[in-house]
């Protein structure tokens, strides 16, 4: 039997095509993006610069991604073409706080916004909306903005470093923020001190914990649903010295082996206007538990021993890269020296012809934006977003990753609460 | 306040969702949710999924769209021109939010011709909703500041009357200039341009882009996220709500004889010249140095 299930609650809409069998067994799950915007070809013909505009409102949740990648691209622009650029500690610390809120922000959404409240729906529970949560967020949003100005959609970051000049007093507020989230995460999400849910995780305690995420395992336990959504075992993580993972063999990270494939697409008369983002033409997992497996992250990396890629893993590891975000946040804040130069002005953009990429681990995975700039005008942009990394749509013989997570999935409600797993993103997706 | 709550419907057209992240970052938002209710929303806990509120299209007291207008795009496969048109036939107040709604945005950019705002089109009046024009209110901006929405959903619960401009904006809010209560004021007073980014000092508006002089929006009034503004982390701003918007070149002012070749809002450029002649000719040594300096 085919059904066609319309995934609502994410930031736009995704269909998925169900094959099951007699018992409702998914056999087969397609996934589909309708919606298409043209970002690329927005953006191609500008300014350079005017990139950090456009860029950011690919998303509403990770535009701040879009901006770092953005500028980040445009600088590797500066060095193809001969330039020296210079940025401050001070501005490339700036730059990861504020970053590095977005992806809090995200998770903490994910987890109330998406991941109870549907898993808690499939149980027969009644919904509310998780005030405490979206306070919480703003409040990140807040730390955020008093360096970037506003968020969403800032446009502060810019090559040479960052336009904002911030004295004690915002990183005193930003650190007061800083210290009432650790507390909402400690006491509402994690149920213990935050330096003591690693040891949680490592010795397989977290589940026996009182707080919210625990609450959503113990969901997905009456669902039956804690040891399923395995994938291929294979993970990508681009940025930050990062490096790829297959089925345990380890190695360093290369761009240059990252291919799209648009074959399936409405554009070569399929379904979807999704591309598929390939790592050796193949399918690897982005996001937070490539990223623990990658930098070896002694919690996630011991679940990850013990029950393989599965729903359980996945989960802890967003909340888990939460959990260490927010101490290199507090590090950061505590070791910024205000006295460096906040930008460093480089030569006119319009002096400016070379080709650069930029790549930003965004909430849901690697992001890349590529570029060729002629005298500072956009001739050719390129965008590579996470989503197309966990959501491709693969063949019988060579699924993508959430695809291959869903097969086996005993509904359709469960396999597309595995799906919302990945923390699925259409407009990012399709851009 | 009314005892029942107001029913409201969150729809999107072509989107990147920033206004739904920017209304969820509203401190006061239970306050809110206790006088409307959601029928429909795109994230939070409401009444209809879309899937079911596209199979019967409800009533409802106001209807919230985000996104660009293009008829063909469709929401749980029903086009724009239907969903849309239909959903605004049945509802008492229609709020286009954001710019993209408003004017077309930044969407708008991918295909002129085919894509708009629902009432506007660019300056023109020209969108899908023209025969419903008295029930929209614009809320332009790319994205919308929650206050601007919560403001705008309180004064309609409580049956006021908002005053609104030619683009049927509210005037409490975009009666203001983004340059109203830009922390480099002084400088813009006394012609002192902003050597480059990333200082404290200096005004945006001569060398970096700044479209605050001109541009119509609360920003530096009702600050963002309770505590900054693009110009206050000196960033310039980029007109974002204006049908005008984006225009091009956002990170330098276009200049004719060296004077920016548009003006602050209602100010001819002869009055202009003579002032900023003036004021230029006095060299103030206190707005030439550092606002904070270490050393002195």
């Amino acid at each position: 039997m085919i059904t066609h299930e319309l995934i609502e609650r994410i930031e736009g809409e995704a269909v998925l095509d169900f094959r099951t069998d007699k018992s409702g067994t998914v056999q087969e799950a397609d996934i589909r993006f309708v919606h298409f915007r043209g970002m690329e070809a927005i953006l191609e013909g500008r300014n350079a610069l005017d990139a950090l505009v456009i860029a950011p409102r690919v998303c509403g949740i990770c535009g701040h991604s879009h901006l770092i990648a953005a500028v980040r691209m445009i600088e590797n622009v500066y060095i193809d073409a001969g330039f020296s650029l210079s940025i401050s500690p001070k501005a490339h610390a700036i730059r990861e706080i504020t970053l590095e809120c977005e992806l809090i922000q995200n998770h903490i959404k994910w987890l109330y916004l998406v991941m109870l409240h549907e898993s808690g729906k499939l149980l027969g529970e009644e919904a509310n909306v998780s005030l405490k949560a979206l306070y919480v967020t703003s409040q990140i949003n807040q730390l955020s903005a008093l360096f970037s100005g506003q968020w969403p959609h800032s446009s502060y970051a810019i090559p040479g470093g960052v336009t904002c000049d911030p004295t004690h007093i915002e990183v005193m507020q930003a650190l007061k923020i800083l210290s009432e989230v650790e507390q909402f995460v400690a006491k509402e999400v994690l149920g213990c001190p935050l330096e003591k849910f690693e040891l949680h995780l490592k010795s397989d305690s977290h589940r026996a914990l009182e707080g919210d995420f625990s609450k959503l395992l113990h969901q997905f336990e009456k669902l039956n649903l804690l040891n399923t959504g395995k994938s291929h075992g294979r993970f990508l993580v681009l940025a930050d010295n990062g490096g790829s993972l297959d089925n345990g063999e380890r190695s360093v990270a290369d761009v240059a082996l990252v291919s799209e494939d648009s074959s399936h697409t409405f554009a070569h008369g399929g379904k979807t206007h999704a591309k598929n983002a390939l790592y050796r033409g193949a399918f690897y997992e982005g996001g937070p538990l490539a990223r623990a497996l990658i930098s070896e992250r002694q919690g996630i990396s011991s679940l990850y021993q013990k029950y393989g890629d599965c729903a359980m893993t996945r989960l802890s590891a967003r909340i888990d890269e939460m959990v260490t975000l927010i101490v290199h946040v507090r590090s950061l804040l505590t070791s910024l020296d205000l006295s460096q130069p906040s930008f460093t002005p480089p030569s006119s953009i319009l002096s400016i012809s070379g080709s650069g990429v930029g790549i930003v681990e965004a909430p849901r995975g690697s992001l890349i934006h590529r570029a060729k700039i002629e005298k500072g005008k956009i001739v050719e942009y390129s965008i590579i977003t996470p989503t197309q990394w966990n959501l491709g749509n693969g063949t019988a013989s060579n699924l993508g990753v959430a695809q291959k997570a869903m097969i086996g999935a005993e509904s359709i409600a469960k396999a597309s609460l595995i799906f919302r797993t990945f923390d699925v993103c259409s407009v990012c997706t399709t851009h | 306040m009314p005892s029942k709550p107001a029913k409201v419907i969150w729809l999107q057209g072509i989107t990147c969702n920033g206004n739904t992240h920017s209304f969820l970052n509203d401190p006061s938002l239970g306050a809110l949710l206790e006088s409307i209710e959601f029928i429909h929303h795109p994230i939070l806990p409401c009444k209809k999924t879309l899937k079911e509120l596209v199979k019967k299209l409800p009533k409802s007291d106001i209807l919230i769209f985000e996104g660009a207008y293009r008829a063909d795009f469709e929401r749980a496969g029903v086009k724009m021109e239907t969903l849309l048109v239909t959903l605004a036939s049945k509802t008492k107040h229609i709020i286009a939010l954001g710019s993209c709604a408003s004017f077309g945005g930044i969407f708008k950019e991918a295909s002129p011709e085919h894509i708009s705002g629902i009432l506007f089109d660019k300056e023109s009046e020209s969108g899908p909703l023209q025969t419903l024009r008295k029930k929209v209110i614009t809320l332009s901006g790319c994205p919308i500041h929650p206050k601007w929405l919560s403001f705008v959903l309180d004064m309609i619960v409580q049956g006021k009357k908002i005053t609104l401009d030619e683009y049927r904006r509210p005037k409490e809010l975009y009666g203001y200039l983004v340059h109203n209560g830009c922390l480099r004021n002084e400088y813009f007073e006394w012609k002192v341009d902003s050597d480059h980014f990333g200082t404290k000092e200096g005004c945006l508006y001569y060398a970096q882009g700044c479209q605050g002089p001109f541009t119509h929006g609360s920003c530096n009034k009702i600050l963002w996220n309770e505590v900054s503004s693009k110009t206050r982390a000196g960033t310039p701003c980029v007109g974002c709500t204006e049908p005008s918007y984006p225009r091009t070149e956002l990170f330098s002012t276009k200049t004719y004889m060296s004077i920016p070749a548009e003006m602050p809002l209602g100010i001819p450029k002869r009055s202009y010249l003579a002032l900023a002649g003036a004021a230029k000719s006095f060299h103030i040594k206190r707005l030439e140095g550092k606002l904070i300096d270490d050393n002195a």
